[in-house]
């Protein structure tokens, strides 16, 4: 993106003069080697120059990709890397340089005091920005400082946009800024009221404290619009936060979804108590490392085709559970099947094993796993913002229970799966080959619970103790559900998830938990089957 | 089982023995009380390893008192009883001079009354909340008013005015949250300008801030939260959450869209060590406040740096990990801790540890990695702070530093 934005801005710069662009660049140069001798009054010709390159330099500056260059009888300059080429940043020229030597040399940074200063600079050039976000983002940031210098400029822009979101974010910047710069008391009226309606929360603390001056200075009419304003924002606010929560529930419900489908199959369907159901999910996790170091051996880390890495690593982790899955069906929990007690224990120093297999590959320390692109940043629609990584959660969550009920109603597998949960021994004596259905059905387990191992390296971590975090919610959903129920399974997901988000702001976390727990105690108490409460499987053994 | 424990006994006196009539008189043991295995192990092996490399150093340049350092490694497991265990070991069995470790606030207050009963040294080399003074302990840690509260000068210097408190929920956090939620009304910001709730009892706020449980993993709300709390601009997070949950609320930060401009995070428990396992690019521009960064420009930093991968290289145990290790703050006030320890030693002109914490009560001054570090009579140090904006590499970059700053455990209740 950043990069995209740097190519573009040098296509741009080239057609719409290149003299000017020349000055800039050298500018940035002198600035950067604190050599010029007004540093307000250059901010201030950077300012006025609109050149987007100065966002695209400063943007990389902060983050080290700006090297300090001087070849033998030369003097120093800096160079920064424009996709794969090295170009010096005064004169935009390629230089001849090796990877390796301009990974050794020596990264130019942003002083924070200086960085500061230039993000009012980069904001300015912001407003005329092709991009809608970047125009918001800078017109708010800089009706928030108040100043009436970007008045005028803001006002302009105004009159100029034709989006609506960015004409909204224009009127309400001014409006903040208006808040302290008004000429006139009427004025300063109008845009207390104006936020009002816009429900300006970015303006809420600073018209709190309208309400508090104007009661003070027994300012009357100021005082009853910044009360009325105040209390439309602090109403808006409210709604954006249940509705906000909401989103949030369903977000952390497919989570919950996700981690426990795997376990809906085998301890639901199968009846195995397998406590090393949370490993699954880190050899998921640890799938996506492995594949994710292949990739950026294969094609490095800023190619294009290493954003492949995590849609890969999906299928991969399924398969490569899957099999681990069918391997220890065969030669481990095929044992336990009517020995629940032993397979409890069983399986939880198989869990043990397991974390401390990961520790001696991977070692004790979290690994890293990158975000691709395509899941990076949020969604934001009306006030409400959710990520990209947990949007991409929920369409997940959903894809995985199509893809089983397609798996259990569409196919003879799914056939088979049913006839055996319900009556192991008659499905046997009707020919069914119990034993490999078995295998399959845990095998198939084992792989969802990858995959979503797989989708959680977005949003958290992965360590050899990540399927730790997990293994209790997900014996909760299932319980809750109803024992062998994918349908309540799912229902149960989704409701403690939206549950856990409305607690959550009113009694914070630790306490919304607490408080989730005991609801779901009560609720077994009364439904000790769960939501769907399973009744064949009295008729099984 | 009596024949077994005598039998224990005999084959442990008969060990103790044959070491001491091998290695007669010419060491000395000391103890290392760490965590080498369960959740704590990330970190404090790595104050193992700092310690061991010390031990080394001081052996090489002669010992002390003409004796050479013996450590007893222990380990405290991540259990906080096992630490009291452990430590009567060390105490009683092993007859340590001196001992060096605990991390967390919960296993130093295990081992607390274990050290008072039989008259030990302990150096406690990590951040902490205050509140303690035992006569026992020898704090080389960060004090709040070393470390959190320097960071808040830092911050109201550069304008800001709202501060959002979110925590780990146990004792550190709420500690350091209390004084601090103190010390901002005392410099004039208003308790609406201080996020993340407040609980009061009897009118009297007995929590401020935000808190979560240990490997949380959602901060949906927290974030979204913050981001309402941080839309009128000037607001900054002080975050003391512990251990891998901040992967997770770094992720959700950077998701939400909140940079370090926006918003800055000073983060009390994210030293170079723990970058190693999270994800700095979503940590660039946030800011940190420790005694000591890896990044100080100066002679004794860069030798006490080198000298440490050398270490690695060439004498460390093969228990030791030795790709990738970078040196921090704890790790350095462990370091420190030992050679405070040596002088004062040689100070007293014995082991005996009532005389050595009396020469440490004097004021004795050792020249760290971090800078001077000086014993103080309440059992803290006066030490250099300094404020640091964390790079893409996991390093520091140095913004301001404090000189000299005195370490006071008491806090609470003293700004008005």
């Amino acid at each position: 993106m950043k990069k995209a934005i740097l190519l573009f801005s040098l296509v741009w710069t080239a057609l719409a003069g290149a003299v000017e662009t020349g000055e800039i660049r050298m500018l940035l140069e002198a600035l950067a080697l604190e050599r010029v001798e007004d540093q307000e009054a250059t901010l201030e010709t950077l300012a006025e120059s609109g050149d987007e390159y100065v966002t695209a330099f400063v943007d990389a500056w902060r983050v080290g990709e700006v090297r300090e260059y001087q070849p033998e009888g030369s003097e120093l300059f800096l160079v920064q890397e424009v996709s794969g080429k090295y170009v010096r940043v005064a004169t935009g020229e390629p230089i001849e340089l090796s990877s390796e030597a301009y990974e050794a040399l020596d990264k130019n940074r942003a002083p924070r005091k200086l960085r500061r200063l230039l993000t009012r600079v980069t904001d300015t050039i912001g407003l005329a920005s092709r991009n809608v976000d970047t125009r918001v983002d800078a017109a708010l940031k800089l009706g928030a400082s108040q100043n009436a210098e970007y008045l005028p400029e803001l006002r302009k822009r105004f009159e100029a946009e034709t989006n609506a979101r960015a004409k909204r974010a224009f009127e309400e910047a001014i409006m903040i800024s208006l808040l302290a710069n008004a000429e006139s008391p009427e004025e300063r009226i109008e845009a207390v009221k104006r936020l009002g309606q816009l429900h300006s929360i970015r303006a809420k603390d600073k018209i709190l404290a309208i309400v508090e001056s104007s009661k003070e200075a027994g300012d009357e009419a100021l005082l009853v619009a910044a009360e009325s304003a105040s209390r439309a924002i602090a109403d808006h606010e409210e709604l954006l936060k249940h509705a906000g929560s909401f989103f949030r529930g369903l977000s952390t419900g497919s989570v919950l979804l996700m981690v426990s489908f795997g376990l809906a199959i085998t301890f639901g369907l199968m009846g195995i108590i397998n406590m090393a159901h949370g490993e699954f999910i880190a050899i998921g996790g640890y799938t996506c490392f492995v594949v994710q170091g292949y990739f950026s051996n294969w094609f490095g880390e800023g190619s294009p085709a290493f954003q492949w890495f995590f849609w890969v690593s999906l299928p991969v982790s399924f398969v490569v559970a899957g099999g681990i899955g069918y391997l220890l069906e065969k030669g481990f929990f095929r044992f336990l099947y009517k020995r629940p007690l032993e397979s409890l224990l069983a399986t939880w120093g198989l869990s043990m094993v397991m974390r401390q297999a990961f520790r001696l590959k991977f070692g004790a320390a979290n690994v890293q796993v990158a975000n691709p692109d395509l899941l990076l940043g949020n969604f934001e629609y009306a006030g409400i913002s959710m990520s990209y990584a947990r949007l991409f959660a929920i369409a997940f969550a959903g894809f995985v229970c199509v893809l089983t009920w397609l798996l259990l109603t569409k196919t003879n597998l799914g056939l088979y799966i049913r006839a055996v949960m319900q009556n192991r021994n008659m499905a046997s004596s009707l020919g069914i080959p119990v034993k490999r259905v078995n295998s399959m059905t845990f095998a198939f387990g084992c792989g969802l619970a990858a995959m979503a191992g797989a989708v959680l390296t977005q949003i958290g971590n992965v360590g050899p103790t990540m399927g730790q975090a997990y293994i209790v919610d997900s014996f909760m959903v299932v319980v809750v559900g109803g024992v062998g129920n994918l349908l309540g399974a799912g229902i149960s997901a989704m409701g403690i998830g939206v549950f856990d988000q409305f607690l959550q702001p009113l009694f914070g976390p630790v306490m919304g938990k607490i408080i989730v727990l005991g609801m779901i105690i009560l609720f077994l108490q009364w439904k000790p089957g769960g939501i769907f409460p399973t009744k064949s499987r009295s008729m099984d053994d | 089982m009596k024949d077994v424990k005598k039998l224990t006994l005999g084959l442990a006196s008969a060990a103790a023995l044959f070491s001491s009539s091998l290695l007669a008189e010419d060491t000395v043991k000391v103890g290392v009380l760490h965590s080498l295995s369960g959740t704590m192990a990330i970190s404090e092996t790595s104050l193992r390893d700092i310690l061991l490399f010390t031990f080394d150093e001081i052996n090489a340049s002669g010992g002390v008192l003409g004796k050479k350092i013996e450590p007893v490694v222990v380990d405290g497991a991540s259990d906080w009883p096992t630490f009291a265990e452990k430590a009567e070991q060390l105490l009683a069995q092993d007859k340590v001079a001196a001992t060096f470790g605990c991390w967390t606030s919960v296993s130093r207050k295990f081992v607390l009354p274990v050290y008072e009963k039989y008259n030990g040294l302990l150096f406690y080399p990590v951040q902490y909340e205050g509140e303690e003074l035992s006569p026992n302990i020898f704090y080389t840690a960060e004090a709040v008013g070393q470390q959190a509260i320097p960071a808040v000068d830092f911050l109201l210097e550069e304008g800001y005015t709202k501060f959002y408190l979110i925590g780990t929920d146990y004792v550190y956090p709420q500690t350091t949250n209390l004084v601090l939620f103190e010390y901002l009304k005392s410099k004039g910001i208003p308790e609406e300008n201080i996020g993340g709730g407040l609980r009061k009892e009897n009118g009297e706020v007995i929590s401020a801030g935000k808190y979560t449980p240990f490997s949380h993993t959602d901060y949906q709300q927290i974030v979204a939260d913050i981001k309402s709390f941080a839309a009128g601009g000037d607001a900054a997070v002080l975050n003391t959450i512990n251990g891998d949950s901040n992967v997770s609320f770094f992720k959700e930060i950077a998701a939400s869209g909140l940079t370090a401009d926006d918003c800055p995070i000073v983060s009390y428990s994210l030293s170079e060590d723990e970058f190693r396992s999270l994800p700095t690019s979503d940590l660039v521009g946030h800011l940190g406040c420790w005694t000591y960064f890896m990044s100080l420009d100066t002679p004794a930093n860069k030798k006490f740096v080198k000298n440490f991968q050398k270490w690695l290289k060439t004498k460390a145990p093969s228990s030791v990990q030795k790709e990738g290790r970078v040196t921090c703050s704890p790790m350095v006030l462990s370091y420190n801790g030992v050679y405070l320890w040596k002088a004062a030693v040689e100070r007293a002109g014995t082991f005996e540890t009532s005389a050595v914490i009396k020469e440490l009560e004097k004021g004795i001054s050792f020249d760290g990695p971090g800078g001077t570090v000086t014993t103080q009579e309440n059992h803290h140090l006066t030490k250099n702070v300094y404020i640091g904006e964390i790079l893409e590499d996991g390093q520091f970059e140095i913004l301001e530093s404090f000189d000299n700053v005195y370490g006071e455990p008491f806090l609470k209740g003293t700004f008005k």
